[in-house]
């Protein structure tokens, strides 16, 4: 498939433009006053010329704008030397055109949108080591023109992106084992409440135990059998197939409060499949690991979880403990980010931030429903609750999910 | 009556028959009704050089090219012809600060020029496998559709979160109580709004999902109101029928003359950004259309003041007949004095007048399981108080208030045109 990003690359780099456009785009930067260094040094800068070095980083300008009636990414500079590369970037008037990237191949190494015109101008740095990179901007005219970085490598350059993503996914399959580990321990005493037909018992582990299976729902929904036989709701179970799994355990005992033998053969089925997610989950681990685009797809996973299946209390539809559940995926889904939040604020530092702001705009609102004496921990969601609150939670869960939704491209190796 | 339409004086297959780009702009002019005012996007007309098949094609391929300039003295979708399809919604700032706030203007003003002049705000089909497409895509290909997006600033805008406060036009304020009202909170008030009209329900549907998406993290959605079959009419449009099946606004503003009077606002909002600018007024009307549907035809006449089928004032013969308020049949008024038309004629309220530009729509039922449709009425004024001056008279004594309830109520400042690209709306509040 030819992608956009390559039949722009074929097109020849312009050196007029360039050359034409440099001073503008530097005035614009000193009138920004958003990078936090100097401009260029090179006024006269133009095609073939590095960026010269100026506050420990070579500085490149870059000016979106109309060019012959096309939106264009117009670079004062298209090298630099190997090192830290500040590369400041305004819009004149391009309406067309609201984000630049720097890219190695299709890896974002920096970038910053919201390059809207008549706000101010933005910088991102970054190190790099000699060699071809793309200075990528979605929707102008040629979306991507080359940029040469002369020299060889350099001490803690761009390779300091996949060091940290790789601790970041190392360090989420061992959140994962934890919440797999007391997940196991947790259905256990599940069924020994329910084989001991103490249905008080049974109702406080069960509400206990969902959390951990919420957390990482994402992973045990990428095996494909599993997800089915442990979390089926009873909407979605086909005509003559068997119903099993947490939910219809949930039915047992929060609608007819009572233990059948039924019952007992539900609580036996959830341990012997939980102890199958703790295999898959383990031999995963060990094999190839996680990708960063999984935990990211992840997390914004769990919010969709959130809004398709909690906010409309689908999910425990007998218990009501739908807010525990949900606080539970958002857990999750925050833990996920945080993970890869080292290698993300390297490569936006923007987003990083905003979705760090959202998380914790979520968390307080959510601390609101707590109520101790409930089961789970958190306020019952009753019909009652959904009408007054399901929809400041949908508007929530969405602010926080845009942003989210984002991360998987920018951590995503190729 | 072929023959009294100028349109149809020329044969279709003539006018449209040149199928290049020029005739297709033509075209484009002539539907407009005002000339000057339409132009149509380049890349589209040139899509136009292959002969489309029938007359029904390039009908719609005329729509589909028809656009209207988004930067100028004026915001379009005011003046410009009334399209055949509205998307209205109004907007709550989730946002806490000034710097997110100038954000999504910004933002906005960039994409409401790409989407009026038919290209999506951002990539549709990623090339990378992980992008998030960047516009949702389903207006893609669709053309302008005579797309227009009018902005909109509530009262509230400008209270003490953002610092605006003196920014606030003199005397805006949300609308007072008025009779004959049921709002209905949800439907009511807005930070911000967003008017979006085109040929084409999607595409204007497409325009604010995308504003929405692109602010999600600062704005949130408070009411949105779709409406279909344009209930008002610009100029050189036929006078379109309301869901009561009446012609609503023959004697709409239309001409320089009248804008100038009664719609554009100048230096008495003492605020430069409302220069060119008017006022909004949103009030969704739901009409109780089941009693309505069982009053007589003479009833229905006689609350409206009109023929029915005509449009004729009960003074006159024909739709554009002047209402004659001092006529009388067998000693009584022709027009009753507490008729639809009566009490809002520019004659008995001291000249006032506004600019009408509302759509019908339809919500499927109400709670009680009643038709829930009637008038998304939307005007244009120099002034808040022209309209309020006129609903005051109407709530008190119109005898269509049986027959409807007003639930939806919002006032907007519009501010003036951007004047050109590089520009936003509320650059000022910023500097």
């Amino acid at each position: 498939m030819p992608t956009s990003t390559s039949r722009a690359m074929s097109l020849p780099f312009v050196p007029g433009i360039v050359a034409g456009t440099a001073i503008l785009a530097l005035a614009l930067t000193a009138c920004g006053g958003a990078s936090s260094s100097g401009t260029a040094g090179g006024a006269t800068g133009s095609n073939g010329a590095a960026a010269s070095v100026s506050n420990g980083a070579a500085q490149v300008a870059i000016s979106v704008e109309k060019v012959d009636g096309e939106d264009q990414c117009v670079p004062n500079f298209s090298s630099a030397p190997a090192g830290p590369v500040t590369f400041t970037v305004s819009n004149k008037d391009s309406s067309g055109v609201s984000e630049v990237e720097l890219l190695s191949d299709k890896r974002i190494l920096g970038e910053r949108e919201n390059v809207i015109p008549g706000l101010k101008a933005v910088s991102f740095t970054v190190t790099l080591n000699g060699g071809s990179y793309q200075i990528y901007c979605p929707g102008a005219g040629t979306e991507s023109k080359p940029f040469t970085v002369t020299g060889g490598a350099t001490a803690g350059a761009a390779s300091s992106i996949t060091d940290q993503l790789k601790a970041g996914t190392e360090g989420y399959a061992k959140y994962v084992a934890g919440q797999v580990d007391s997940l196991v321990l947790a259905v256990a005493d599940l069924k020994t409440s329910v084989d001991a037909g103490d249905v008080a018992a049974s109702q406080k582990a069960y509400a206990a135990a969902r959390p951990f299976f919420e957390r990482i729902e994402p992973v045990a929904e990428s095996f494909p059998d599993l997800d089915p036989v442990l979390d089926l709701r009873v909407a979605d179970v086909e005509p003559g197939a068997t119903w099993t799994g947490f939910h219809p355990l949930e039915k047992d005992l929060f609608e007819s409060k009572a233990i059948t033998e039924g019952t007992k053969v539900l609580a036996a089925g959830i341990v012997t499949n939980v102890g199958t997610l703790k295999t898959l989950t383990d031999e995963l681990a060990a094999a190839d690991g996680y990708k960063p685009e999984e935990l990211a797809n992840g997390a914004s996973g769990l919010l969709e979880e959130i809004q398709s299946s909690k906010i409309t209390g689908e999910e425990e539809a007998y218990s009501n403990l739908d807010l525990v559940d949900f606080v539970a995926n958002i857990e999750g889904s925050q833990q996920a980010f945080e993970y890869l939040k080292p290698a993300l604020t390297q490569i936006d530092h923007a987003l990083t931030t905003q979705i760090s702001t959202q998380f914790d705009t979520v968390n307080k609102a959510l601390a609101t429903y707590v109520d101790p004496d409930a089961l789970g921990g958190y306020k019952p969601y009753t019909a009652e609750l959904k009408a007054s609150e399901a929809t400041a939670l949908t508007q929530l869960i969405q602010s926080l999910q845009a942003p989210l939704a984002k991360i998987a491209e920018k951590v995503a190796t190729v | 009556m072929s023959d009294e339409q100028p349109a149809d004086s020329l044969s279709r297959r003539r006018f449209f028959g040149g199928a290049g780009s020029v005739a297709v702009a033509g075209a484009g002019g002539l539907i407009a009704g005002t000339g000057g005012a339409a132009v149509v996007g380049g890349a589209l007309a040139d899509e136009q050089a292959t002969d489309p098949a029938t007359d029904v094609e390039r009908l719609q391929a005329t729509s589909a090219t028809l656009s209207y300039p988004y930067y100028g003295a004026h915001q379009s979708g005011i003046d410009t012809p009334p399209q055949d399809h509205l998307v209205f919604t109004a907007f709550d700032l989730s946002a806490t600060t000034a710097t997110e706030l100038q954000l999504v203007l910004a933002k906005w003003s960039a994409a409401m020029a790409q989407m009026t002049a038919g290209r999506p705000v951002g990539k549709v089909e990623p090339t990378r496998e992980h992008g998030i497409p960047v516009d949702t895509g389903e207006a893609f290909d669709m053309g302008t559709q005579g797309l227009t997006l009018t902005l909109g600033y509530g009262p509230s805008l400008f209270d003490d979160r953002f610092g605006l406060a003196k920014f606030k036009p003199k005397d805006f304020a949300d609308l007072p109580a008025m009779a004959g009202e049921a709002l209905d909170p949800a439907y009511t008030g807005g930070d911000l709004c967003i008017q979006a009209c085109a040929n084409d329900p999607q595409v204007a549907y497409h325009a604010v999902r995308n504003l929405a998406r692109m602010a999600r993290t600062s704005v949130k959605t408070r009411w949105t109101v779709l409406g279909f079959g344009r209930a008002s009419a610009g100029p050189h449009q036929k006078t379109p029928r309301n869901l009561m099946g009446f012609k609503d606004g023959t004697r709409n503003v239309s001409g320089e003359a009248d804008f100038a009077e009664h719609v554009w606002a100048g230096d008495e909002a003492q605020q430069p950004w409302m220069n060119g600018g008017s006022y909004l007024v949103a009030r969704k009307i739901h009409m109780l259309i089941e009693t309505w549907d069982e009053d007589p035809i003479g009833d229905q006449q006689s609350i409206f003041g009109r023929t029915k089928q005509e449009g004729a004032p009960l003074s006159g013969q024909s739709e554009h007949d002047v209402p004659d308020f001092h006529a009388a049949v067998a000693g009584k008024p022709a027009i009753a004095p507490d008729s639809h038309i009566a009490l809002v004629a520019h004659e008995n309220n001291a000249g006032t007048k506004i600019l009408r530009r509302g759509y019908n729509f339809t919500d499927g039922l109400d709670s009680v399981g009643r038709l829930d449709a009637g008038l998304m009425f939307i005007s244009f004024q120099k002034n808040p108080e022209q309209f309020v001056s006129l609903q005051r008279k109407l709530g008190s004594s119109d005898r269509l208030n049986e027959y409807i309830r007003h639930v939806g109520s919002g006032v907007f400042a519009v501010p003036g045109g951007l004047p050109e690209s590089g520009s936003y709306y509320g650059k000022e509040f910023f500097a």
